[in-house]
């Protein structure tokens, strides 16, 4: 009895931490772009919903000029990986937005 | 205009933006390179310009022709600027004597796009003091449109006493810099 209480009391939580909360940082936004994904969601599917979120979109002409998903100083190059590869068990992540590149950039 | 991106009808400019833009991006001009910097504040009806970010060093190209920051950089300041309620405003950066004091096509197509944000040309390498000589752009409806002088006047507000931190960034991070 103890134990099956137990459980169900477990249960919702349990559910709760399959969950990675995520939050991506954009420098000129004023608020953040916040979700929750499943472990299993890959670093491509989060960047793109936060790129959709903050309304940018990557720029390409002679090079490439993109953005990248930035986390704890490092950038996110490999779109396939998954949260749960990148983070382990843990279940918070902030990332942050970052572009390639600044006005100057190519011909005059 | 979203949440994101409120809508922005002036910007609160300390005096003290302008004379550091310049003290900070001359010595790169005069050595022939291109350079820039970050303003960075508060988003809101009125914009009010608060600190100046310098890019330089790691993570960051100065060419003739091409002055570049690296995303690491982007994130360093991002990582910085938010706890402090801080969004990037405007990004000010120089072109050489001879070229145009207007956006370039890839200053209008490959730079930061979001609404509000400003893009500003300061032109002979950073030598032109004078602010109403530089080149004022702000984003808006999918594209960078230059203010005109009566634009200026009516949406830049230099505060002669505003306060304004100046910090230089890298790739490892931003510090604290007189300017």
């Amino acid at each position: 009895m103890t134990e099956q209480l137990t459980e169900e009391m477990q249960t919702p939580d349990t559910h709760r931490t399959h969950e990675v909360r995520v939050t991506v940082e954009y420098l000129p936004a004023t608020k953040p772009f916040h979700h929750e994904y499943q472990p299993a969601a890959t670093i491509g599917t989060v960047q793109a919903e936060a790129m959709s979120f903050f309304g940018v979109k990557d720029h390409k002409e002679r090079d490439d000029y993109k953005f990248f998903l930035e986390f704890h100083g490092q950038r996110l190059t490999n779109l396939s990986e998954t949260l749960h590869q990148l983070l382990g068990e843990k279940r918070e992540a902030e990332f942050h937005l970052v572009e390639q590149i600044t006005p100057g950039g190519m011909s005059k | 205009m979203s949440q994101l991106y409120p809508e922005i009808e002036k910007w609160a400019v300390p005096q003290a933006a302008l004379a550091k833009t310049v003290a900070a991006v001359l010595p790169t001009g005069l050595a022939g390179r291109e350079t820039g910097v970050f303003w960075l504040g508060e988003r809101s009806t009125i914009a009010t310009v608060s600190a100046l970010v310098m890019p330089s060093g790691q993570g960051v190209e100065e060419h003739p022709e091409q002055w570049k920051v690296s995303p690491a950089v982007y994130g360093a300041i991002s990582l910085w600027a938010k706890p402090k309620h801080l969004a990037l405003l405007a990004i000010a950066h120089i072109h050489l004597p001879g070229v145009p004091v207007a956006l370039s096509w890839a200053d209008r197509n490959l730079s930061v796009q979001v609404p509000g944000i400003l893009a500003i040309v300061i032109g002979n390498g950073g030598a032109d003091r004078d602010h109403s000589q530089w080149s004022w752009n702000v984003y808006n409806r999918n594209e960078y449109r230059k203010m005109t002088p009566p634009q200026l006047g009516d949406r830049i507000d230099i505060t002669p006493n505003g306060r304004l931190s100046t910090w230089r960034a890298d790739a490892s991070g931003v510090y604290e810099v007189e300017i």
